[in-house]
């Protein structure tokens, strides 16, 4: 940690931004190629192999309970977190947009009703209802993101209603609206963009968002298809083995937070970035 | 806005009234209709393990044989005399068992937030009072790094040093003071970091004010402005936050219960789920809308109370 530094230079500060991308660009190319990698199918039981610690037996992080080599369990978890945060939070970004450029321009019943829900989207247990949705439509990757985006999107629209509604009073805005834009054209035109900064932030903290919120869920063994080797899943067999696997709790738990971290990272850089201009 | 005809406080009542009905509905009106989108409702309210009779029992009792709207219609009667129908693991009324698992929860989110109050206030007044102090950037780091750590992920961190390998404290259970410990620091890493950071924000945009400049005209040491005068509004935002944190909390207490088998609505809900107990699930849903409204409704009230010049404002969005 560079932070006991004092007066650290602005070119250190920027960094968090590069440091992010460069831990996601690892990541990425890790879920992208995580088969190839991967010493062995990570369903593959091999039960005279069971708990190996990391490095024995040719099993670079170990094996769990049911001799699973774990480094193939990981990347196959990877894939799976990464696909699912990144289609929820698009999801909830693509919705939260748009209905909140609309409750920022319209005075329908769809607006006033975008409004109210995202004012008490804050006071509403999200993760509560998500839980009872995926019970009652069934674990897999469709209902897991559907569930996540659709109740997450007041995130964004959010902003998008509280900043849109203060540029569509800007002069240019105006003049655009009054010279006969089409209302879809003057969104995507003038509105959008200057959205853009405060929602590129979000979405990076967004998405460490769906990241927890996903392998929460697996952890409890909710939305994860039965079996899968998510990283949730792996956290959550590992409380039977605390004391002969450790590694099965330490290995997938600093994966998890280096991810988190990564994205936090990018969305605070995005940031500085913004504010230094 | 205000409808003039009304009291302010009467018509602030009504609106509050009319928000609580608002989400109350729009999530009972979800649970309903995706249940009937997800296949056969009699199927799922009657668990996997239903015999054909019992199917049959269950369309007859919930008038899955009427039309969609009367079903609705039907559904919204029932929940409106607080029938949520019985417990598929035991034939208890749902509602009964939920409310009889509040009270642990409630007590794991007191404890839970006294331990974050005493952690993040002190350490977000020192923060804000030191903005250049080395250890205060380490210990922004720090609080960086522990953003990054998923609430559960904490939780089995804890339970790995502290009841395993240090043996101090018991891993699960709810028995005795002992075994309080964990669960709540655990719940308690859900929220401290966030109001660590809010309090430190709250307490350096304090020092920039006129107060703190008055104060030091009239010649307090710093450390005396720092803990006498700006510390106390410091509080406020962290009555604000915890108030609006209420959800999240809920997420909290859901997974770490779970973890340490605390019997409270978080390990009812989670247990539910996986034999598909969907009348209790239907009326944990509900109760925690309720309670987490009502918790962001008392901290506003207590906002309002503290500073006098929300009070005059209409409530914040």
């Amino acid at each position: 940690m560079t932070a006991a530094v004092s007066p650290r230079p602005a070119a250190l500060r920027a960094d968090r931004l590069t440091v992010g991308l460069a831990a996601l660009g690892v990541f990425v190319l890790l879920a992208l190629f995580g088969p190839m990698i991967a010493p062995r199918d990570p369903q593959l039981v091999d039960l005279d192999a069971r708990l190996l610690a990391p490095l024995a037996g040719g099993h670079p992080l170990g094996t769990d309970q049911l001799g699973r080599d774990l480094l193939s369990r990981l990347l196959e978890g990877l894939r799976w977190s990464l696909a699912v945060s990144a289609s929820a939070t698009a999801l909830a970004v693509t919705v939260g947009t748009t209905l909140g450029l609309i409750g920022a321009r319209s005075t329908g019943l769809v607006a006033s009703a975008v409004r109210q829900i995202t004012s008490l989207a804050q006071s509403f247990p999200v993760f509560v209802l998500a839980v009872s949705i995926i019970a009652i439509t069934g674990n897999g990757f469709t209902s897991v993101v559907l569930t996540l985006g659709l109740v997450t999107w007041p995130v964004f629209s959010r902003v998008v209603l509280a900043e849109a509604s203060s540029i569509l009073q800007r002069e240019y805005v105006l003049a655009a609206s009054m010279m006969q834009m089409s209302e879809v054209r003057l969104m995507l035109r003038h509105v959008l963009p200057g959205l853009v900064p405060s929602l590129a932030v979000l979405f990076a903290f967004h998405f460490a968002d769906m990241l927890i919120a996903e392998s929460a869920l697996s952890f409890l063994g909710i939305g994860a298809p039965l079996g899968a080797s998510t990283w949730g899943a792996i956290l959550n067999d590992s409380r039977a083995y605390l004391l002969t696997g450790p590694w099965l709790l330490l290995v997938p738990a600093m994966l998890v937070v280096a991810l988190v971290i990564t994205f936090n990272l990018i969305g605070d850089g995005i940031r500085q970035r913004v504010a230094a201009g | 806005m205000r409808t003039s005809w009304l009291p302010p406080r009467l018509a602030q009542l009504t609106r509050r009234a009319r928000e609580l009905g608002l989400l109350l509905l729009g999530s009972i009106t979800v649970l309903f209709f995706l249940l009937r989108l997800a296949g056969d409702p009699a199927a799922v309210i009657a668990g996997p393990d239903a015999t054909p009779e019992q199917l049959e029992l269950v369309r007859a009792e919930y008038g899955l044989d009427q039309p969609l709207p009367v079903q609705y219609a039907r559904y919204l009667g029932q929940l409106a005399q607080l029938d949520f129908g019985t417990s598929l693991a035991d034939d208890a009324p749902a509602i009964d068992k939920v409310l009889a698992a509040w009270p642990a929860s409630l007590m794991l989110a007191g404890m839970a937030l006294l331990t974050t109050v005493l952690v993040s206030l002190p350490l977000g007044i020192w923060l804000g009072g030191h903005p250049r102090a080395r250890l205060a950037r380490l210990v922004r780091g720090g609080i960086f790094v522990l953003q990054g750590f998923p609430g559960f992920v904490t939780a089995l961190l804890l339970v790995q040093l502290f009841a395993i390998q240090l043996e101090l404290v018991p891993a699960l259970g709810f028995g005795t003071p002992a075994t309080w410990i964990l669960p709540s620091i655990a719940v308690a890493s859900f929220l401290a970091p966030k109001l660590v950071r809010l309090v430190e924000a709250n307490v350096s945009a304090s020092l920039e004010g006129a107060y703190v400049r008055t104060a030091q005209a009239s010649g307090l040491s710093d450390r005396a402005i720092l803990w006498g005068q700006v510390a106390p509004n410091a509080l406020l935002g962290a009555v604000a936050l915890i108030g609006a944190q209420a959800a999240f909390l809920v997420t909290g207490l859901v997974i770490v219960e779970t973890i340490f088998a605390w019997p409270g609505i978080g390990l009812l809900l989670v247990q539910s789920t996986t034999n598909l107990d969907f009348p209790v699930i239907q009326a944990i849903t509900i109760t925690v809308v309720v309670a987490v409204y009502l918790v962001n409704l008392l901290s506003d009230a207590v906002q309002r109370l503290l500073d006098p010049r929300i009070a005059g404002q209409g409530s914040p969005a």
